[in-house]
């Protein structure tokens, strides 16, 4: 094992740690990359501490040139504080770049950063910016760049602006805004953070969606219109609902080509094809696009039968089952009533719905929202499945005769999966019944139904879905969970940098979600998508991503 | 004549009225607002930051009110947002800019040509309107050309010797093809001629393509799918129009003075025959837009039918009444025309 990082700089002692622990099988390698990276090791380094060599790329590099059809949804652009879907970073991300970028193999690699470094119980952050980089109207992309970016996603003023969620270490309670000092520029290369309470999620969160840069000439509105990014492409064309389309940016030298390599492509479409993959495949089997935003249910096997080439990934992604615990039905809130909930969960046997509703595409889940594959997760064992209890615990609450109504999106597996819940609590002799309403109709209210489900991204880090749902009054909390006890161990979980001591608190998290019955939560998703055969590094990316700087033709 | 085309566009312009307001009053209904501003805002937003949301976008006013705004005959709303910044119905997103100290103009409805901001799209409504409707233009030509001659064809066939084996043949295909609704028959014709199931794959399941570039592969099958549906009802009258000329005396009269029956046909009663056909044709097009919503929403052509879908689902306020205009003109005025053509292709009929 050797200790020589390329940079030559000090290696965090917590990544130290954590190869140890890889190297003592506590760890799993990818759990080890993500956690060493986001303390700012480079993948290089980290595969190093491991004595591992980094896996060469095995990919080809791609031909120069093309237009790539990308099929997926296309969705209204926002101020990219305000991105609720992956879909719509896509469609920013040839041109408004990251600082930081998350990799397939679950490790962080510098973007708008060339490099970062956390202190030792990750209060402080040095974040080198990368030297050479500017903007595609000829400014230089600098510090000041960065503070600002991140100073905006400190402003909890802007009622929908996700990042504030992300960054509680830096905003000031008192004014909603970024603490005075807490964001500094060192010098034009080099910004600090100043945390209040540890966070080990920063860097994480840098990468997510919503953290895309923005110039400082840009006040909001559609970012296609305003058009000035760092990336190789630049807005073409943008139709929501129809299509967008990006092309490269010519006059403008792309830092990354020397770093990364790329852009291969002259042009990329997305074309939408709505919701129903049957329209997907139609769009496929026709040679209209090149490559599918994912591929779901059976379609997976269809489309592996026409001869498309199929990627998969691993992720924490998944599918949510959860009652609101405020919303009223006919008068009565029943979901208030913990027996009521842990009645419904007790009545689910997860291994079921993998099977019936994702086709066993996935891991089994066990109700409490931390994955296998997150650093800090602590076995508690599966979730109990009774459903003579399950029966007897609802026929004993004031609710046995009341009729739940689960409703779920008009989508393929989403359905399916609502189908096998409900009918096993239908089973289990409890009164249900299962509405599915179209897309156009389901997200309207969708945070206010009785009993619904969510369906969540990969997120790197476990702490991180559960800061942002379950908190109490948290923005994205739909089951309106409050518990100032499971609160309370958040925030000491978020505080913990070493994953072995959060495990303990994790531990007690997963246990209080799972008495509480905040979800039913069945399956861990593997991620697929499909392309013709021609197109290059367009795996499929645990948290939905293209990285389009690095998507080419083979031919 | 002139009277009569006249109240024609009276009541055309009564009917636009009377549906836009109920179109209106239907979209204005506080869930429909809440839906809205939701997708609108954020999928996640409270009760709270809805009303706040709506209040800075004038939607709180009474329904009356903003009906007239939006017709341009009251004033366009006035307001400012949370953070001070004054907004306005006039000086939205959509209305053209203003030169430099031009004050925004008081009215701004459709009266005054300003058709409104569709929120779904993020664009100015007229043209939003005007690129799908050309769309479906495109799509409703290619109907018409493969579907009315077919459909005369296939009439006139089956009603020259009533009872006969091609009437009866003939008239069973017509029968079921008009039976069969375009979801049914859009399904199978994809299943058997588009996908990999039946192996055929002569043709695109989907029309998505066709936006740019017409092609026979990509838009055969919405094209055949909608004419399918038509075509059979049309062969119908036409059928029945001919069998009842093919009794006429003066046939009888023709036939005993030995004129072939290829002439009596084309010459002796064809003219008459297609007189019925030509109102049902006409009438046939506000079927065709109804039949365009399923074809479009089925091949993901984006055309008008597609428009009517993603304003009605996302409740797009301004879009969908604009929609509801079009459709109101297209049905009335394909009706006037085919009232105005009767009277030329039969002298025994006069308006007023």
């Amino acid at each position: 094992m050797t200790k020589s990082i390329d940079t030559g700089r000090r290696v965090h002692p917590g990544a130290e740690m954590y190869a140890r622990e890889h190297l003592a099988g506590k760890l799993s390698r990818r759990e080890f990359l993500t956690r060493a990276t986001a303390l700012g090791v480079t993948a290089a380094g980290a595969y190093a501490l491991i004595g591992v060599p980094r896996p060469a790329q095995a990919q080809q590099t791609p031909v120069q040139g093309g237009t790539l059809r990308i099929q997926t949804s296309v969705k209204a652009m926002k101020e990219p504080r305000a991105y609720d879907w992956s879909e719509v970073g896509n469609q920013s991300r040839g041109f408004l770049e990251y600082l930081v970028e998350y990799q397939r193999d679950g490790s962080f690699r510098g973007m708008l950063l060339e490099s970062w470094e956390a202190n030792e119980d990750a209060t402080q952050y040095i974040l080198n910016v990368r030297p050479g980089v500017t903007w595609n109207n000829g400014d230089p992309f600098t510090a000041e760049d960065v503070a600002r970016n991140i100073r905006g996603w400190c402003d909890t003023a802007m009622e929908d602006n996700s990042m504030a969620a992300r960054m509680t270490g830096l905003i000031d309670p008192d004014t909603g805004q970024a603490r005075e000092g807490s964001v500094e520029v060192v010098d034009d290369l080099t910004v600090r953070l100043n945390l209040s309470s540890p966070d080990i999620s920063v860097i994480a969160n840098m990468s997510d969606y919503p953290a895309a840069i923005t110039h400082a000439s840009y006040d909001g509105g559609d970012v296609f219109d305003h058009g000035i990014g760092t990336g190789p492409f630049r807005p073409v064309e943008m139709e929501v609902g129809v299509r967008a389309v990006i092309e490269r940016a010519t006059d403008h030298t792309w830092w990354g080509t020397e770093v990364y390599g790329g852009p291969y492509l002259d042009r990329i479409e997305f074309i939408d094809y709505g919701t129903d993959p049957a329209a997907w495949l139609a769009a496929a089997e026709s040679g209209e696009v090149d490559l599918l935003y994912e591929s779901v249910g059976d379609f997976i096997d269809i489309l592996d039968g026409i001869g498309w080439t199929r990627t998969e990934t691993v992720t924490a992604a998944t599918l949510v089952f959860r009652t609101n615990q405020v919303a009223e039905v006919g008068g009565r809130v029943p979901y208030a009533n913990v027996d009521v909930r842990k009645a419904l969960a007790l009545a689910v046997d997860n291994a079921t719905v993998l099977e019936l509703g994702y086709s066993d595409r996935g891991t089994v889940a066990e109700n409490h929202h931390v994955c296998p594959i997150h650093p800090a997760y602590a076995d508690i064992g599966p979730a109990p499945f009774d459903p003579a209890t399950a029966k007897e615990m609802m026929d004993a609450s004031e609710f046995a005769d009341f009729e739940h109504e689960l409703i779920t999106v008009d989508d393929e597996w989403e359905r399916n999966s609502g189908a096998a819940v409900a009918a096993q609590i239908r089973d289990a002799g409890i009164n249900i019944r299962h509405t599915v309403l179209p897309g156009a109709t389901f997200w309207n209210d969708w945070t206010k139904y009785p009993f619904s489900a969510t369906s969540w991204n990969h997120r790197p880090l476990g702490v991180q879905v559960m800061a942002l749902a379950y908190r109490s009054g948290e923005a994205w909390n739909e089951s309106a969970y409050a518990s100032p006890e499971f609160d309370a161990l958040m925030a000491e979980a978020l505080s913990i940098a070493d994953a072995d001591a959060r495990r303990e608190v994790m531990a007690k998290i997963e246990q209080k979600m799972r008495d509480d019955a905040v979800i039913i939560q069945p399956y861990w998703r593997s991620l697929y998508n499909h392309h013709n055969g021609n197109v290059v590094n367009a795996e499929k990316h645990p948290s939905h991503e293209f990285h389009l700087y690095s998507f080419g033709f083979a031919s | 004549m002139a009277l009569f085309i006249l109240r024609r566009l009276g009541v055309m312009l009564l009917t636009i009225l009377c549906l836009t307001f109920v179109v209106f009053f239907l979209t204005n209904l506080q869930p429909n607002l809440e839906k809205l501003a939701k997708t609108q805002g954020n999928m996640r937003m409270t009760d709270e930051q809805v009303e706040i949301w709506l209040a800075n976008r004038g939607y709180d006013r009474p329904v009356f009110v903003r009906y007239g705004e939006w017709l341009g005959v009251l004033p366009g709303w006035v307001g400012e947002t949370s953070q001070g910044e004054p907004v306005g119905r006039c000086t939205a997103e959509g209305m053209p800019p203003l030169a430099e100290g031009e004050a925004p103009p008081a009215f701004c409805g459709v009266l005054q040509g300003n058709w409104g901001w569709s929120t779904v799209f993020r664009a100015p409504v007229g043209e939003i309107i005007s690129t799908r409707l050309g769309l479906t233009g495109i799509l409703m030509f290619w109907v018409m050309v493969v579907m009315v001659p077919m459909a005369l064809l296939i009439g006139v066939l089956a009603g020259m010797r009533e009872g006969s084996r091609t009437d009866r043949s003939l008239s069973t295909v017509s029968i079921i093809s008009t039976a069969t609704p375009e979801y049914v028959s859009g399904v199978i014709l994809i299943a058997v001629f588009a996908s990999s199931a039946v192996g055929l794959r002569w043709f695109n399941g989907t029309a998505t393509s066709a936006m740019e570039n017409v092609t026979f592969q990509n838009f055969t099958l919405p094209v055949v799918t909608i004419a399918l549906y038509g075509m059979g009802y049309i062969a119908r009258m036409t059928r029945a129009s001919m069998t009842e000329v093919m009794t006429a005396q003066y046939i009888r009269t023709a036939r005993l003075k030995g004129v072939s029956f290829r002439n009596i046909v084309m010459k002796h009663a064809l003219r008459n025959a297609l007189i019925a056909p030509f109102t049902v044709i006409m009438l046939q097009f506000p079927w065709l837009l109804n039949g365009v919503v399923i074809v479009e929403t089925l091949f993901n052509y984006k055309g008008f039918g597609w428009t009517l879908v993603q304003a009605a689902g996302n409740n797009d306020i301004e879009l969908l009444l604009a929609v509801s205009v079009v459709s109101v003109i297209v049905v009335l005025v394909t009706q006037l025309i085919s009232d105005i053509g009767y009277v030329y292709l039969n002298p025994r009929i006069r308006i007023s």
